[in-house]
């Protein structure tokens, strides 16, 4: 998994608490993507197993407006997302941090 | 489900274009996905957080635009991003050209407004109006001898070269018209 710029949004969003249920717009403006790009990127990580869809039960609490299907990740997605979102933290820290010390270019051996 | 005569225009016109969306995919999914699809309209129709019913429009039309390029997406057989590896004689849409359309058409409309406003009482339409009906008259004859033509059915850009003279025009020249094959791109140095 490539971890982009709008996929780590998601996961982020999905992260801040990993039992609820989310609906696309509801990603859509935590996630500030636009339509075109989240459901793609839904679509890839259903694939993958990462996240499940269900519908919402139509005789809900909905005041009349039609049932939306609602997005969670799944345990393997909590796990991935996590593990991704801490490697990409670990990778971009040196670069800000301090200590370590890159070689000039052109001085590699 | 709400009454239909209740829905405000923008609802109607952002489901059209999901809908339509939602054709290129296959049967049973393609109808799974308007219903997710279309769900999601009230929420943005009713956005608190969003402050105008305007800008709430805007927003769903947004959506829909996003929806329809998703189910492009989701369409293809591998529903990989690469829509234009297998399609390499088809050029993308000419951002460049529609602009600089735009932009002579807006000068156009300047230069008859900026000397509308300089010569209160005279009647300066009418010099520009036989070069109005000259271009559009260019426009269709190059239309007619065209043998295929982009976006909009030939039927369409005559339409849209006639009623808007002279956008339509314009815009036939910088979109619709299929630009005559180029021997070689030019290599980039």
């Amino acid at each position: 998994m490539k971890l982009t710029g709008p996929l780590e949004r998601v996961l982020r969003v999905f992260l801040t608490d990993p039992s609820a249920r989310r609906y696309g717009y509801d990603l859509m403006k935590a996630a500030r993507l636009p339509s075109g790009t989240l459901y793609p990127m839904l679509a890839r990580l259903h694939d993958q197993g990462l996240v499940t869809s269900e519908w919402e039960p139509s005789s809900g609490d909905a005041g009349g407006r039609p049932p939306r299907k609602y997005y969670q990740l799944t345990g393997e997605g909590i796990r991935v997302a996590r593990l991704e979102l801490a490697q990409a933290a670990r990778t971009a820290a040196p670069r800000a941090g301090h200590g370590t010390v890159r070689p000039a270019p052109g001085s590699a051996p | 489900m709400t009454a239909p005569s209740r829905t405000p225009p923008a609802q109607r016109l952002a489901d059209r274009l999901i809908r339509r969306a939602c054709h290129r995919l296959p049967g049973e999914a393609g109808d799974e996905r308007y219903r997710e699809w279309a769900a999601e309209l009230p929420a943005i129709l009713a956005d608190p957080d969003v402050g105008s019913g305007m800008r709430r429009s805007a927003r769903a039309l947004r959506y829909a635009a996003g929806i329809s390029r998703c189910a492009r997406r989701l369409g293809r057989p591998g529903g990989g991003p690469e829509p234009r590896a297998s399609l390499p004689a088809r050029p993308g849409f000419p951002v460049r050209r529609v602009l600089v359309g735009l932009a002579i058409y807006l000068g156009v409309v300047g230069l008859v407004v900026g000397l509308a406003a300089a010569r209160p009482g005279r009647a300066v339409l009418l010099p520009v109006l036989p070069v109005m009906v000259a271009f559009a008259a260019f426009c269709l004859i190059d239309l007619a001898r065209a043998g295929q033509v982009r976006y909009l059915p030939k039927w369409g850009w005559a339409i849209a070269c006639l009623i808007q003279i002279p956008l339509g025009g314009l815009m036939y020249l910088a979109a619709g018209k299929v630009p005559a094959t180029r021997p070689e791109p030019p290599a980039q140095p």
